[in-house]
């Protein structure tokens, strides 16, 4: 029996028909489907049990109080903690990127010791305690050889190190500029004493001048909750925001008002003000009213224009917005959180005493109960430290860097470098290779903040005593890594010195008893709150009488440094999760995106994508131009947190750095070191 | 699906984001790339080849001086109620057809032809041009909620929908309704992180839910509603510009007019 065509062709017919009727064929296509995505480098999932923690996660300035979670104990997200009063919930951008930071490829992976120009190689933890040690043993006593840099304004760290410096007899302890230092500057020479905090959640007027605070000034997190609170969705707004700098900024982008003022002008601004209120009307009783009057009697509706460009019709808007306010509050600051002058910050303290609003809007906070004895405070900043170096003032032989980058965050930056770069014996304890660790001899890495104990008090702008505390997450850091503390303590020790504790989890708990907090409960998430203390504050008019507005001219432009919390900060490269965030009118490739309004790019002769030349002192820096109807005249806008020489890859040579461009100036009548409202000079290449 | 086919669900997950509200801060876009395995970019300045299933957009009223105004729209996927990328999927790799609204993403079924890409007026699609590799060691932070994406499929936003399982199983377990979720029981990642809490999320049909008023207040609006895909994202401003930038003018064609949505 022969099989003929006909035959043939129904078997064929058949198979096929039958085949399509099986799950076979389709069950095949989907197999294929799923298996042909499925490569052994397409990473696989973690399992395990999903948990919450609560920590104390330092990576933005402030610090926020989040409940990181975990699968099978590995950390993979960041959620707010909506039982902590100041977070409520909310988290910033640079926290909620904290459990990828754990395995950034910037890490420092071991202790290393530089054998060569960018050179380190990898050493165990005891040759470099005892490294340390020997170091410091050969200086210990000699006052002025030893130098510590503190980047960490709220941790108890900063009582341990100036502790140190103490025994071993130097006085060299520096803190990074900021804020805080130069507000409790202010306070000073209006009287008073203590650091400054701001009641953002009882005022129902906040103008901000300057002061980015719902982005980068101060707790920014509690800040934006307050924010958010008199603005539920769908109903009346309950209080007024009103944003006066050099850039629309985020906070000013949510303001009901913008008010453009270039970053050397908001000094002018606010006595303009301050002279606007007092002819409405106000009047305080301030013991130096009346030479307070007569000042900010000079600062005219013209005078303020010709400043700030700003005309009167806006002020007296504003004048007004703050009569009818029953309980406003006014913030100065830098729009990037340091460089501005104690001047800048009376200006706008001043029109809360004027108002008088100081000891509910504008308090004063007590000073803190210290868990180190020795503990000393910071008389100057680093910047001033450094500059003293460069010229040969100082001379240290030992330099120790704590949390700190000020190779890379302080103005002219390629200088202060080149000066740290002529100390002996410099150590960074860093969780990453920044610029500075870089430069170091020495790196030890520290824990990440999901990794340590830590804590953070009264963080700059809180209006009550603020006390916030944190263990790790994790059992075992992901390098090989010391708690910094830990290792000064044991260092101490060796150098024969005791500081009265062996750990610094031994430290943050006799700091949370000092202040009568409880470590646990405050490790778990929550919170100590102490009470603003009592006090009345002068308006600062034989201070302010030296308040001068630097000129600029066509030629040059003042430069608004602005910072965007997801962009990292001095201390944080762009973090890698954060990367999408950065937009297109801000790097383009490897090119830094800077802004100015289309007058401004005019009178400079620069057009919408002309790449540029940004000039002063001795520091240049290159950009594209992006013309943005939102900076201030004359004012040219410069994004920072780019321009890494180390990091990652995903960081290293990307954009410029601002710092390198930032010039310091001297500030009439206080001494300090200014850079906000630096000018520059801006070439087309 | 036709033009005003609208496949109706008894439960509508919806987004209302008060633009009055956003900073622009980015917390939401990175609290996106964790919850979803996004792996970083080394040139995430390359806009044409990020994957951004939530992306903050600025807005400029385009005036100088005082005048001058921003805005940010954060902008998920819209999760439209006629979608225009579910008729050109042709391996019905995209499907609105769950309880809730969601429109899906099967990635295993997707072949990268990019037609939804195309289709979609929102640019909420992203095609996977790399492989998802992570630096080394990260991928021990990979959340548990979502697969990593091979290159050569397009990607989007989905409502986090492994918090949406995750919230029915729980009312399951604590013998609730798993079909009638409480307000706030189910919550995206960029929703719960927003510090200042302009990502109100819910059910828009359920009058328990807050977002029920909030998508029906005076100020909302949505995106491009002339063309009628319904979307079920919802946005609020109280000023005037910002409004009509959403292109809400569907009745006369002229910017500003007064049509709200249906």
């Amino acid at each position: 029996m022969g099989l003929d065509r006909r035959g043939f062709v129904k078997i064929v017919v058949g198979g096929v028909a039958g085949t399509l009727f099986t799950p076979v064929i389709w069950q095949s296509l989907d197999d294929v489907s799923i298996w042909s995505q499925n490569w052994p480098w397409i990473p696989r999932l973690n399992k395990g049990e999903v948990k919450a923690k609560a920590a104390l996660s330092k990576l933005c300035p402030a610090g926020c109080a989040v409940k990181v979670k975990t699968v099978g104990g590995l950390p993979f997200a960041v959620v707010g903690n909506t039982a902590n009063p100041m977070s409520k919930g909310g988290v910033c951008p640079v926290c909620a990127a904290g459990a990828q930071l754990m395995y950034s490829p910037a890490r420092v992976k071991s202790p290393l010791k530089k054998v060569g120009e960018g050179k380190f190689e990898a050493i165990k933890w005891e040759d470099a305690e005892a490294l340390l040690v020997e170091k410091l043993t050969a200086l210990k006593g000699q006052n002025g050889k030893i130098a510590a840099i503190n980047g960490d304004e709220t941790g108890s760290a900063g009582e341990v190190i100036s502790g140190l410096l103490a025994g071993l007899g130097n006085s060299g302890y520096y803190m990074m500029p900021g804020e805080k230092f130069v507000a409790e500057k202010g306070v000073k020479l209006m009287g008073g004493s203590g650091q400054p905090g701001f009641d953002i959640a009882g005022a129902d007027l906040v103008l901000m001048i300057g002061a980015d605070a719902l982005d980068s000034w101060g707790t920014t997190v509690a800040n934006q909750k307050a924010f958010a609170a008199t603005r539920p969705t769908g109903a009346a707004a309950t209080a007024k925001f009103v944003y006066a700098g050099p850039v629309l900024n985020h906070s000013a982008a949510v303001s009901d008002k913008f008010l453009p003022v270039p970053p050397q002008a908001t000094a002018a601004f606010a006595l303009g003000l301050a002279n606007l209120l007092i002819n409405a009307g106000a009047v305080s009783s301030a013991s130096d009213f009346a030479e307070y009057k007569a000042l900010a009697a000079k600062y005219t509706v013209e005078e303020v224009e010709k400043a700030t460009g700003l005309k009167a019709e806006s002020m007296k808007a504003l004048v007004d917005l703050i009569k009818a306010a029953k309980s406003p509050v006014v913030i100065a600051g830098a729009s990037f959180g340091q460089g501005a002058g104690a001047l800048d910050f009376v200006a706008g303290a001043s029109l809360n005493v004027l108002l008088g609003r100081v000891g509910s809007g504008m308090t004063l906070l007590p000073a803190a109960p210290k868990a180190v004895a020795g503990a000393t405070s910071s008389d100057k900043d680093a910047a001033s430290f450094l500059a003293e170096v460069a010229t040969g003032k100082a001379a240290p032989g030992a330099l120790i860097v704590y949390e700190a980058n000020p190779a890379y965050a302080l103005p002219q930056a390629d200088d202060m470098a080149k000066t740290l770069g002529n100390i002996a014996f410099k150590v960074s304890f860093s969780t990453y290779m920044d610029e500075t660790a870089a430069l170091c001899d020495l790196i030890l890495p520290a824990p990440h903040p999901y990794e340590r104990f830590d804590d953070a008090l009264n963080p700059y702008g809180v209006a009550k005593p603020t006390y916030l505390a944190g263990k790790p997450v994790v059992k075992k850091p992901v390098q090989d890594c010391k708690d910094p503390v830990d290792v000064l303590l044991g260092a101490a020790s060796k150098l024969g010195l005791s500081l009265g504790f062996d750990t610094y989890a031994d430290v943050i708990q006799a700091k949370a008893k000092a202040l009568g907090a409880d470590f646990d409960a405050l490790a778990a998430g929550g919170i100590w709150t102490g009470e603003a203390k009592g006090g009345s504050l002068n308006l600062g008019a034989s201070a302010l009488a030296k308040v001068a507005v630097a000129k600029t001219d066509d030629k040059t432009l003042a430069v608004a440094p602005v910072s965007n919390q997801a962009n990292g900060s001095a201390t944080l490269a762009t973090p890698p999760a954060n990367l999408l965030t950065v937009r297109e009118t801000e790097l383009s490739g490897k090119d830094l995106i800077v802004q100015m309004n289309a007058a401004t790019a005019k009178k400079a002769g620069v057009a919408e994508g002309n790449k540029v030349k940004l000039s002063a002192g001795k520091g240049e820096l290159k950009a594209r131009v992006h013309l943005n109807e939102g900076v201030a005249p004359g004012t040219v806008a410069v994004l920072l947190g780019f321009g890494r020489s180390a990091w990652d890859e995903f960081t290293k040579g990307k954009g410029d750095n601002v710092y390198k461009i930032l010039t310091v100036s001297d500030e009439a009548g206080t001494g300090l070191k200014v850079w906000a409202g630096s000018t520059v000079t801006v070439a087309k290449v | 699906m036709a033009h005003g086919a609208t496949k109706e669900f008894k439960v509508t997950w919806g987004m209302v984001i008060d633009l009055d509200k956003c900073t622009g801060c980015g917390a939401c876009m990175t609290a996106c790339q964790v919850e979803n395995n996004i792996a970083p970019m080394v040139d995430a300045s390359n806009k044409m080849r990020t994957l951004s299933w939530m992306l903050v957009f600025e807005l400029s009223n385009k005036k100088s001086g005082a005048e001058a105004e921003v805005a940010y729209l954060p902008r998920p996927c819209m999760q439209c109620g006629n979608p225009a990328c579910v008729p050109v999927c042709p391996v019905i790799a995209t499907e609105k057809n769950e309880e809730g609204g969601i429109v899906s993403q099967v990635y295993p079924r997707c072949i990268g032809c990019r037609y939804c890409m195309a289709a979609c007026p929102y640019h909420a699609r992203y095609f996977n041009w790399e492989d998802p590799i992570f630096p080394k060691g990260m991928e021990k932070a990979l959340s548990p909620s979502t697969s990593a994406r091979p290159r050569g499929v397009v990607e989007k936003c989905n409502f986090c929908h492994t918090r949406f399982m995750q919230a029915k199983d729980k009312a399951r377990q604590d013998g609730g309704n798993p079909e009638g979720l409480a307000d706030g029981a189910y919550m995206p990642a960029c929703a719960e992180i927003c510090p200042t809490g302009a990502i109100s999320f819910g059910d828009v049909k359920n009058k328990e839910h807050k977002v029920f008023d909030l998508a029906q207040g005076k100020d909302a609006f949505r995106l491009l509603e002339k063309l009628g895909l319904n979307p079920q994202v919802y946005y609020v401003s109280k000023r005037e510009w910002v409004r009509k930038l959403g292109d809400n003018y569907a009745a006369t064609g002229k910017p500003g007019a007064a049509k709200k949505h249906s």
